[in-house]
């Protein structure tokens, strides 16, 4: 049993392990032995060549710009949504709530075209904008997974507030949104994640060189550099590093996240 | 603001405001879906049934777009490959996800030491950006310089043509071939597979709420360990299976990066890996028809509507919700 587990273990984490290791070798040590894990020599430098080859400092710039970006649109249009769902009694409260989660269905290709014309038209095409003024008019996932959490909260504290003259702005700012961090702290990792993972958005948005994020940086490197093996394998690293060494961090919210999202959908 | 009339706005006013309060906070949902969702949607039929090179304005050719999407697909075309790409890529993809999503879960739910460490080296690889999964991929597939075809050449196999290969490894045939059969499209899959560990994190958290009686009882009448799986296991995890089958169909048909950076943006090689999104991509980005990749995007919309449908009514056969009875 215990063998079965360790087996498929490590060939889950053996092309990460590959990854990493080979990005210290020199390229003809990775042409000439492609099966050998250990480094003959370290190639530190090829995180140096690296760096220096594609613009890495401006693509990180960007990434983070698009990230804290998104996250705050994320944070704040779809916690107030969600509060609107959650704590206030209105009539077609229920219908809409349907069409929002029924909005979860729509495949993004169904949109995409109408979307990107529309968002053209307004001046953002070719400005990270594009990316990240959407999720300031909220996100269905996100939204669903912040009202499951305000239900949770008792009544009695609202009520309370209220009766202290209390308004639901109030309420909302002072009194659900500090309770809800850990939702929140869960949804703004799983944006973050998203924005800096996010490939069709800059390439179909963004045409400057100087404005793309990693995600879509990195593949350009690729179609123009791919004899360099090792110099790709130490783009790579560099670019999934920071989302591994993030999830090191913050696993259990991370996992709360993704089984409160999986077993309540 | 001024109360000249005292018709009292002390009244008045706070009542309505009170009642526009929820407006106010459903307000970025409501003109996200406005504009973001119900306009496009609704520009997306209307265009379909145009022809739209964004250079002058839409004009109407009506049913000429689709008659194009049908005559490809009988005749094999561009879309036909797609639609048989994507098929294949679904049909396969899924099911395997959802073995190994639940197949490692029962593994880590044995009580075993080192179970975090397992559970995070398992969930590692679906953090990865698919970007930069794609690229490894490539390389470790890579049937000159890659590992994999490396360690095959060890054990005296030919490895296969993964990523530059049309092959499909689903046929028949393609066993008598060896294991030489794996095309793209089963590279692909490798690499869905591969990050399973987000299913999986939730498949372990619905095995730690089956009540340990159930396996008690079913003990208790004898039943082995297959049995205590197929019985018990099985039905109570029943509903995640089903929304990892909901969203993986759903995923699947929409599959966009990885197809995008493995096939060089153009399905390559020899068309094998075209896949719907991409195609839609392709002839909306590159060809600057509009009006014939709107008629493409509804009919992904379509047939993600349809199977969504029919995995719902095939629900109530095999999905066992709220639990206690197996």
């Amino acid at each position: 049993m215990h063998l079965a587990l360790m087996g498929a273990a490590l060939l889950f984490a053996c092309p990460l392990a590959w990854m990493v290791l080979s990005s210290l070798k020199s390229g003809t040590e990775i042409a000439a032995n492609p099966t050998g894990a250990w480094p003959e020599s370290w190639q530190w430098e090829n995180y140096a060549d690296a760096v220096t080859v594609i613009p890495y400092g401006t693509y990180l710039r960007n990434s983070l710009v698009l990230c804290v970006g998104c996250v705050s649109g994320t944070l704040l249009s779809c916690s107030m949504v969600a509060y609107g769902f959650a704590r206030l009694k209105w009539r077609g409260r229920k219908l809409m709530f349907g069409i929002l989660i029924s909005t979860m269905l729509l495949p993004w290709q169904a949109t995409m075209i109408p979307r990107f014309l529309l968002l053209k038209e307004v001046g953002l095409y070719d400005s990270l904008a594009a990316l990240i003024v959407p999720t300031f008019l909220g996100d269905a996932f996100y939204i669903f997974l912040l009202r499951q959490f305000f239900l949770t909260i008792p009544e009695e504290l609202s009520e309370a507030a209220r009766l202290d003259g209390c308004g639901e702005w109030g309420i909302f700012a002072r009194i659900m949104l500090p309770l809800a961090k850990p939702a929140l702290a869960t949804v703004a990792l799983f944006q973050f994640v998203a924005s800096w993972n996010d490939f069709q958005g800059p390439l179909l948005y963004l045409n400057d060189p100087y404005r793309f994020p990693l995600a879509y940086g990195l593949e350009r490197f690729v179609s123009s550099y791919s004899s360099e093996t090792h110099l790709l394998l130490a783009a790579a690293s560099l670019f999934t590093l920071p989302i591994v060494v993030l999830f090191f961090f913050t696993q259990r919210t991370f996992m709360r996240g993704i089984s409160a999202g999986g077993l309540k959908g | 603001m001024d109360d000249t009339y005292g018709l009292g706005s002390f009244s008045l006013m706070p009542s309505l405001r009170h009642r526009l309060t929820p407006l106010w906070f459903i307000s970025p949902w409501l003109l996200g879906f406005g504009l973001l969702v119900v306009y496009p949607f609704v520009a997306s039929l209307v265009w379909s049934f145009c022809r739209y090179d964004m250079l002058s304005p839409p004009e109407y050719v009506w049913l000429e777009n689709y008659a194009r999407l049908a005559d490809e697909l009988v005749s094999g075309g561009r879309f036909g490959q797609a639609m048989w790409n994507t098929g294949y890529f679904v049909l396969i993809s899924v099911p395997l996800s959802i073995g190994f999503g639940v197949g490692l879960a029962v593994m880590l739910s044995w009580r075993i030491r080192g179970q975090a460490i397992y559970r995070t080296l398992f969930f590692l690889p679906s953090v990865v950006p698919v970007a930069a999964a794609s690229v490894l991929w490539m390389w470790l597939l890579d049937p000159q310089a890659g590992i994999v075809n490396a360690v095959l050449g060890v054990a005296g196999v030919d490895g296969p043509g993964w990523f530059n290969s049309v092959s499909e490894a689903a046929w028949l045939p393609a066993w008598f071939r060896g294991i030489g059969g794996f095309g793209s499209k089963d590279a692909l899959t490798l690499m869905s597979v591969w990050g399973v560990g987000n299913f999986m994190i939730i498949y372990l958290a619905a095995l730690g709420e089956v009540p340990r009686s159930l396996y008690e009882a079913a003990e208790l009448d004898g039943a082995g360990p297959w049995r205590r799986f197929r019985h018990v296991t099985l039905p109570m995890l029943s509903p995640v299976i089903f929304f990892n089958l909901v969203m993986g169909v759903i995923g699947g048909v929409q599959a966009f990066t990885q197809v995008y950076i493995v096939s060089e943006g153009q399905g390559a090689p020899a068309g094998s890996s075209m896949m719907l999104s991409l195609y839609l991509f392709l002839s909306a980005f590159k060809d600057l028809e509009m009006g014939y990749a709107s008629a493409i995007a509804w009919v992904l919309f379509l047939i993600v509507l349809a199977s969504t449908a029919a995995l719902f009514r095939s629900a109530k056969h095999w999905v066992h919700y709220g639990g206690a009875s197996p």
